[in-house]
């Protein structure tokens, strides 16, 4: 056995200077991106990511200097979220939603696995070039379901990290990423038109 | 093998996070199963292509310089704000008077059987390095579900096990919980180095307890912190690590930790 192939050095040597502006600045794009993925609305965004920065430089004190800086605000970010407006609407899915995970743990999947391989693998790659279509797609997943994807594909965070973000364990991100894929599949299959079988398929861009 | 790998085993194998030892599994059925090796390509496209299409907002050009501006007014108005303090220790003492710090004592006296509770763990790189491997370690054991390569529940066979494969020796305690058990053991590597593994059960719950050689970048001697839902503790003997981790409460967590401690037979420093 070797080392965990997502292990990688997170901390430099020498104590961290690092000031607020410094650690935030660089992650506003991407806390705005996912703000206005959650919030769906750029004005209730731009409300959320201030109200974040704000919530984290007032608790700035209590980060821990050489920790993972970028998961801690989104925490915060995710937390304001589900305080607004648009995150306490959405919380009665969020309770459906975990009323279904739990459910969902060993018995049958929501939609089938393997329902990728109704289509053909061109047709597949054709449908995720289609970008519009795989945000509209995202755009009807369940917000517990789309908020691992921002953070696993978007972000890129390593499943620890998005536990940590979500307060979840490990096990529940990594089921919630399998069933937002398979959830993204399955929308991505409805709402495709039908394959053509002589298709010469698209490469992805 | 007849069982198709499960969607979470695919998405998992897209995002990098498999444990060796699943990875082996999982290339092992891939390399005979088309239906899953569609599925896991299937799994790596989708990732792509949900990562370029999710980049899809920008911020508004002046939002930048606001945050900038919002982020030193504030910072004017309260010196001190925008940098962390080097120590939670001395966290902003100052803002929380007397009747905080009285209030704080007492919840920590409240604490005191379970010390390591209140214990601050200062993360050097490697401590933090090793808990997160730990972890995910607990975690990897846990999705594999596989019986440990040395099953017993005797700790004279467990022990004799480990003969060979690692550069130190440990003792496992003799006497345990009514509903702690030990399952098993496992070979592992922490930071490069050789580890022992040992699983217990307590109740439906598993414990992973790992031990190494202790090395010379040396943090406190016990420590006590959550990580993803966990509760991980540990200690150090005078040649070992010791980091046990699982989702049972705290206080049967503690209690198995201070068992094993206990066995080591050297005395430890707090």
């Amino acid at each position: 056995m070797t080392l965990l192939p997502w292990k990688r050095p997170v901390h430099k040597s020498g104590p961290q200077t690092s000031t607020f502006e410094d650690l935030a600045l660089p992650l506003l794009p991407s806390l705005y991106n996912v703000a206005v993925w959650l919030s769906r609305n750029p004005a209730d965004a731009e409300d959320l990511v201030q109200e974040t920065f704000l919530k984290a430089l007032r608790g700035f004190a209590t980060f821990e200097p050489g920790s993972n800086f970028k998961a801690w605000i989104f925490r915060i970010l995710r937390n304001t979220y589900l305080t607004s407006r648009s995150g306490l609407a959405a919380m009665r899915t969020v309770a459906l939603e975990e009323e279904l995970e739990e459910r969902d743990d060993s018995g049958p999947r929501l939609v089938p696995e393997g329902a990728i391989d109704r289509q053909t693998p061109e047709v597949n790659l054709m449908r995720l070039s289609d970008r519009a279509a795989l945000q509209a797609a995202m755009e009807k997943l369940a917000p517990p379901l789309l908020e691992v994807i921002l953070l696993c594909d978007v972000e890129e965070m390593k499943y620890r990290e998005i536990a940590a973000v979500l307060e979840i364990p490990i096990g529940t991100v990594m089921s919630r990423i399998a069933r937002a894929r398979t959830a993204l599949r399955g929308l991505l299959q409805v709402n495709a038109p039908m394959p053509r079988e002589s298709s010469d398929g698209g490469g992805i861009s | 093998m007849s069982d198709h790998l499960p969607s979470a085993t695919l998405s998992a194998l897209a995002d990098g996070e498999l444990s060796s030892d699943q990875l082996v599994l999982a290339n092992e059925h891939l390399a005979s199963c088309p239906q899953c090796t569609s599925n896991a390509l299937a799994q790596s496209l989708l990732k792509s292509a949900t990562a370029r299409a999710g980049q899809r907002y920008a911020p508004p050009s002046d939002l930048q310089g606001r945050m900038a501006r919002l982020v030193s007014e504030e910072a004017a108005r309260a010196p001190g704000l925008a940098a962390p303090m080097p120590h939670r220790a001395s966290w902003r003492f100052s803002s929380f008077g007397w009747p905080a710090l009285a209030a704080l004592l007492l919840v920590a006296a409240g604490l005191f059987s379970v010390q390591r509770w209140t214990q601050q763990y200062s993360t050097s790189s490697e401590s933090a390095g090793v808990v997160t491997e730990a972890c995910d370690q607990h975690v990897a054991t846990l999705a594999v579900n596989a019986p440990p390569e040395v099953v017993s529940s005797d700790r004279h066979t467990v022990k004799p096990w480990f003969q060979g494969k690692i550069p130190f020796s440990f003792n496992l305690p003799q006497a345990l919980p009514g509903d702690t058990t030990l399952d098993g053991a496992n070979l592992t590597y922490l930071h490069g180095q050789p580890t022992a593994q040992l699983l217990y059960s307590v109740g439906k719950h598993r414990v992973s307890v790992f031990l190494r050689q202790r090395t010379a970048q040396s943090g406190q001697n016990s420590l006590f912190i959550n990580r993803s839902g966990f509760h991980v503790t540990g200690f150090r003997t005078a040649d070992l690590e010791v980091v046990a981790i699982s989702d049972v409460d705290a206080v049967r967590l503690v209690d198995l930790a201070d068992r094993i401690e206990r066995a080591q037979g050297t005395a430890l420093g707090q």
